[in-house]
């Protein structure tokens, strides 16, 4: 009895194993799938689509990931045959590079500018004399109200 | 910083950003065309067993130009260019010209009945179930045709419909 319990408790481990190994398995595949584009689709990644090809681009990579391969691996694969256009998230160089970089560079560059001159309007402002007028320079301005 | 430098900076971000814009939309990439990583490379060998069981290697047509077409019996501009692929079989395939058309993404019965249909006789063979031979040439769509020089580099990826312009241009010069 006891030997039968231990079978049926070592099997049932052995199956939670392999439900457990394919869980992860798809999961990784759903996650490098998500990193590319779908061919044949519009504004679709290999994950979302159910497209021939997007099909048989999730079966390669869970055979490239059953074959031990990397993601970088994978990614490398399938841009080495559709090209970079593949990845969903370009690598950052070249001219990839300068459409990242510049909305940031002309922030800052424009903060820089707008810092600068509010700088020196402070400074021009600074020179200006906002000391409390005098009695007298008062009563003259009072004369010269009077005679408008 | 005078007011006129805060204006030529002004003008040469301006004249930055347009130059940017006008070369990422015209210039960078073409939106209707989806580019080959494949093209001036050399084109990857693959074995095949054709519908009627022969069984042919890319390998084996070294020295000779090849026409690689890629086709599905579901795809509309498949039928299209169907004549013009087999015609053109017909008239270069004795000059030594080499045409091959590997089905993807269909079933064997669909295949047969599309190649009786429309009378294919060239060299036809189906990709495997997970399309091995078309993850090889990146092939985004069907039809999708390979031109491959006598020394086995690819020359050119015709996406859609072939027209026989572009197989007697490619075959001028190859044959």
């Amino acid at each position: 009895m006891n030997t039968r319990k231990l079978v049926l408790f070592l099997i049932g481990i052995s199956f939670a194993g392999v439900l457990f190994g394919s869980e992860e398995m798809e999961n990784r595949v759903r996650e490098i799938a998500h990193m590319l584009r779908c061919p044949t689709c519009q504004a679709m990644s290999v994950k979302e689509s159910d497209a021939g090809l997007s099909l048989n681009m999730k079966q390669r990579i869970r055979e490239l990931l059953e074959e031990g391969k990397s993601e970088e691996e994978i990614l490398q694969f399938f841009e080495e045959r559709y090209g970079e256009w593949i990845l969903r998230s370009p690598k950052k160089e070249g001219f990839t590079l300068l459409l990242w970089t510049l909305p940031g560079l002309i922030i800052l560059v424009s903060f820089l500018i707008l810092l600068q001159y509010l700088r020196k309007r402070s400074r021009e402002t600074a020179g200006i004399d906002t000391s409390p007028l005098s009695k007298s320079e008062l009563r003259q301005i009072e004369n010269d109200l009077k005679q408008l | 910083m005078n007011k006129k430098l805060y204006f030529l900076l002004g003008i040469s971000f301006t004249v930055g950003l347009v130059i940017v814009l006008i070369y990422g939309l015209f210039y960078a990439s073409r939106p209707g065309e989806i580019p080959s990583a494949q093209i001036h490379k050399t084109a990857k060998s693959f074995q095949a067993t054709t519908f009627d069981g022969q069984a042919i290697s890319l390998k084996q047509f070294r020295g000779r130009p090849v026409i690689l077409n890629f086709w599905a019996s579901w795809c509309v501009s498949c039928r299209q260019e169907a004549h013009i692929i087999e015609a053109a079989w017909q008239q270069y395939g004795s000059e030594g010209a080499v045409f091959i058309g590997i089905a993807i993404n269909d079933t064997r019965e669909a295949s047969l009945g599309f190649i009786r249909r429309y009378g294919k006789t060239y060299l036809l063979a189906p990709d495997d179930k997970t399309g091995t031979i078309s993850l090889d040439y990146g092939v985004t769509a069907v039809p999708e045709t390979f031109l491959i020089d006598k020394t086995g580099v690819i020359t050119e990826k015709v996406l859609g419909a072939i027209n026989k312009k572009t197989i007697d241009r490619f075959l001028s010069g190859q044959l």
